[in-house]
């Protein structure tokens, strides 16, 4: 049994050792710990940290969680900074600009689908460029049943896409749009000039696959961008203002996994829609079709 | 278009039991003058019609005029003029069929006798797509009228309906005149090696199969707020066509009857022996009359199971599949409709991709190409009514036997169908009120 005074002995040592963690914890490792996370804190807020390759500075803008209105939905757009992108051979000067750090995921095209009515079956208006609308019904189960929480929407044609940026920029005053080619390519390379390695590939991109998966699962690029080289392909506008489908798809082999994989639209993308006029908003057989929003400052 | 082109839309339609009596003399006479023969007597050309000028309906005239170099479109009638312009238009705007878009002003037909119009040309084909309410009268009348059909499903949304189209194809058989139904699945090639593996044997005995359809609303019911001045009850109704018993059948009836297609299929289309059901609506449907999700219970004479879920309502678990359960395997299409039998080991389709909504008229029209008529009405018959069989058992919460539909009653199409006319809007049905018939 101890006694009283070895225990007040005791209990006075104990004391002094806990002071003395505690003053290491505020004097040594608090310090330490705190500037490592405003470092992290920088890059991902700031885009400002001083290694090119890692996170090259983006100028005043700073990263932010988008709320979509009048939901609980977020997008995280990533400040993207101010470079250039070699596109086609030629040189293209990229102005810094925010990027989605997925792709659109189902939840967020939801909101959209609801905060209007749905356009007429057989839709053959011509919308203005300020025009917003909402897609027709579906002929087909748009999700295939694949999954819808979480899952990237699929099956989307250029204008659905398009419509939903307009509807954003509407609802929050900021300018939302597809990205061109050159920004798309910018944000997938990151920051480098090579091609990912294979086994980049294999940790950040959904490929060789049979159907999508949800966003953000892998590894995020250089720039904490989410499956860039992988699960959908992603509508951009190209140089010429045409439609373009970036980056590879789930379906893609891995020596087509690159920054620079793109294709353009083809009637294969709807063949088995039985309809005529077939959709303009939802491409039947494009289950590898979805898209990622960037915002201009 | 020109003045005699265009039906008054004031005459009343006749009755179905009307229309049956005044074509039944006409039928032989006018098999013999329709042309049906032409093209086997040495023309190439094979004139179709078209009946319901929707998107799906012109699509499956784009699929027709793609079947067969041959095929030229004639004749197009619908209950609205500018579907008929519209979607004209769009045949026309396809490269590889617009020089055999021959339809003249007077050619184009509207209002609700404009079928018969289209028949009483010199089309040898008619393609059937108008809502499927309509149905059993048009494939009667197209019967009568000594033309090959292409029709699209459902066979129609009443047990006296389909009883009546069955008959007509019965008679189509006799008259060797082709009849292709539009349960497109059965065209699909990768679908039909499945099922053939299933009926061999792949997966033992078929015990059970859960097939699900559960997506989103398809036509949504407009507020009656919306409905202009002066749009009759009639033109009001066919023109939300989808949110009416009469006209759409029901969600279960008018999409689901798909899956409820392809559970017979895995049973040999040996039909259930009964089944109870259950259903309702959650979301209001304005004036519609049609549930918003229905299951149902099959039962087959060996205890053999099948369930058929069912919904249209905005949700974030949506599927489209069909799951077989073996005594010695499981089966699936999922996915996307991609077909797998997961046994050991696995098997998926490798074969040849083909459009099912073309093989269907590509079938078709090599049969009446070759002389040698194709008739799946018997089948379409078949799944229609197992499909209005699960409707009626989650309409009346009580168990509906096959052999009660066989005798069911039922017809729920309006009697005196009127462009102009009142046509009162049946109550939603209330399971343990509704009364069988």
């Amino acid at each position: 049994m101890m006694s009283g005074r070895s225990l007040k002995t005791y209990i006075r040592a104990a004391i002094q050792r806990e002071s003395r963690k505690r003053s290491r914890i505020f004097g040594v490792i608090l310090p330490v710990l705190l500037f490592l996370s405003c470092a992290v804190a920088a890059f991902a807020a700031d885009g400002s940290d001083p290694d090119p390759q890692a996170a090259p500075p983006a100028g005043a803008l700073k990263s932010y969680a988008l709320t979509l209105p009048g939901s609980v939905v977020k997008i995280n757009m990533v400040a993207i900074p101010s470079g250039t992108v070699t596109v086609g051979g030629k040189p293209i000067p990229i102005k810094p600009f925010w990027i989605a750090d997925t792709e659109t995921a189902w939840e967020a095209f939801d909101e959209f689908l609801k905060s209007g009515d749905p356009s007429p079956a057989y839709d053959q208006t011509k919308y203005k460029p300020d025009a917003i609308a909402r897609p027709s019904k579906s002929y087909i189960l748009p999700d295939l049943g694949w999954g819808h929480h979480g899952f990237p929407a699929i099956n989307i044609s250029i204008l659905n896409a398009t419509m939903f940026c307009r509807w954003l920029s509407s609802k929050t005053g900021q300018k939302y749009r597809l990205p061109t080619e050159a920004e798309w390519e910018y944000a997938c390379r990151a920051g480098s000039k090579n091609d990912p390695t294979n086994e980049e590939v294999k940790k950040e991109a959904w490929y060789a696959d049979t159907r999508t998966h949800p966003v953000g699962k892998k590894q995020p690029n250089a720039w904490k961008l989410y499956d860039m080289l992988g699960n959908t392909g992603e509508w951009a506008i190209d140089p010429a203002g045409n439609p373009v489908l970036c980056g590879p798809t789930f379906k893609d082999p891995l020596d087509k996994v690159k920054p620079s994989t793109h294709a353009y639209q083809v009637p294969a993308w709807q063949a088995t829609d039985p309809q005529l006029p077939k959709s303009r908003w939802w491409l039947s057989d494009g289950n590898f079709c979805g898209f990622r929003i960037v915002r201009e400052p | 278009m020109t003045e005699q082109s265009v039906n008054d839309n004031t005459a009343p339609a006749a009755t179905r039991r009307d229309f049956i009596k005044a074509t039944a003399a006409t039928g032989a006479a006018a098999l013999l003058v329709s042309g049906n023969y032409a093209f086997s007597q040495g023309s190439d050309q094979i004139r179709i019609g078209l009946i319901g000028c929707g998107g799906r309906g012109t699509g499956a005239a784009m699929q027709a005029l793609n079947a067969d170099p041959g095929v030229v479109l004639t004749a197009m009638g619908d209950v609205f003029a500018e579907q008929i312009d519209s979607h004209q238009s769009a045949l026309k705007g396809e490269p590889s069929v617009a020089a055999r878009v021959l339809v003249p002003a007077e050619h184009k037909f509207v209002g609700l006798d404009a079928y018969r119009r289209v028949l009483d040309t010199n089309v040898d084909v008619v393609l059937l797509t108008t809502p499927p309410g309509f149905r059993p009268l048009h494939i009667k009348a197209a019967v009568d009228a000594g033309k090959h059909i292409f029709a699209e499903k459902p066979m129609g949304t009443d047990a006296a309906g389909v009883r009546m189209a069955l008959e007509a194809v019965r008679l189509a058989k006799a008259k060797k005149l082709n009849f292709a139904n539009g349960f497109c699945f059965r065209k699909n090639l990768s679908h039909r090696e499945f099922y053939q593996k299933i009926h061999d044997g792949a997966i033992g005995q078929v015990r059970n199969v859960h097939a699900t359809y559960l997506t989103g609303p398809v036509k949504s019911m407009p507020p009656a707020s919306s409905r202009p001045a002066g749009m009759s009850d009639v033109e009001w109704q066919i023109k939300n066509w989808y949110n009416f018993v009469w006209s759409c059948g029901d969600g279960l009836i008018e999409q689901a009857c798909h899956s409820i297609d392809k559970i017979l299929w895995a049973y040999n289309d040996v039909p259930p022996v009964k089944c109870v059901a259950t259903g309702g609506r959650v979301l209001p449907n304005n004036e519609g009359n049609i549930y918003d999700h229905i299951d149902v219970f099959y039962e087959w004479a060996d205890g053999s199971r099948g369930t058929m879920a069912q919904r249209q309502i905005p949700c974030q678990a949506n599927d489209n599949a069909d799951y077989i359960m073996g005594s010695k395997g499981y089966a699936s299409i999922e996915h996307g409709w991609q077909p797998a039998i997961h046994t050991d080991p696995p098997w998926k389709y490798s074969g040849r991709q083909r459009d099912m909504y073309q093989v269907e008229h590509d079938e078709l029209f090599a049969c009446i190409r070759k002389g040698t008529p194709m008739n799946d009405g018997e089948q379409m018959a078949r799944s229609t009514l197992a499909g209005l069989m699960g409707r009626m058992a989650a309409y009346t919460g009580e168990e509906i036997t096959w052999e009660m539909m066989q005798k069911s009653q039922e017809n729920i199409f309006p009697p005196h169908l009127h462009w102009d006319g009142n046509l009162t809007i049946a109550p939603m049905a209330i399971p343990g009120k509704y009364q069988f018939a």
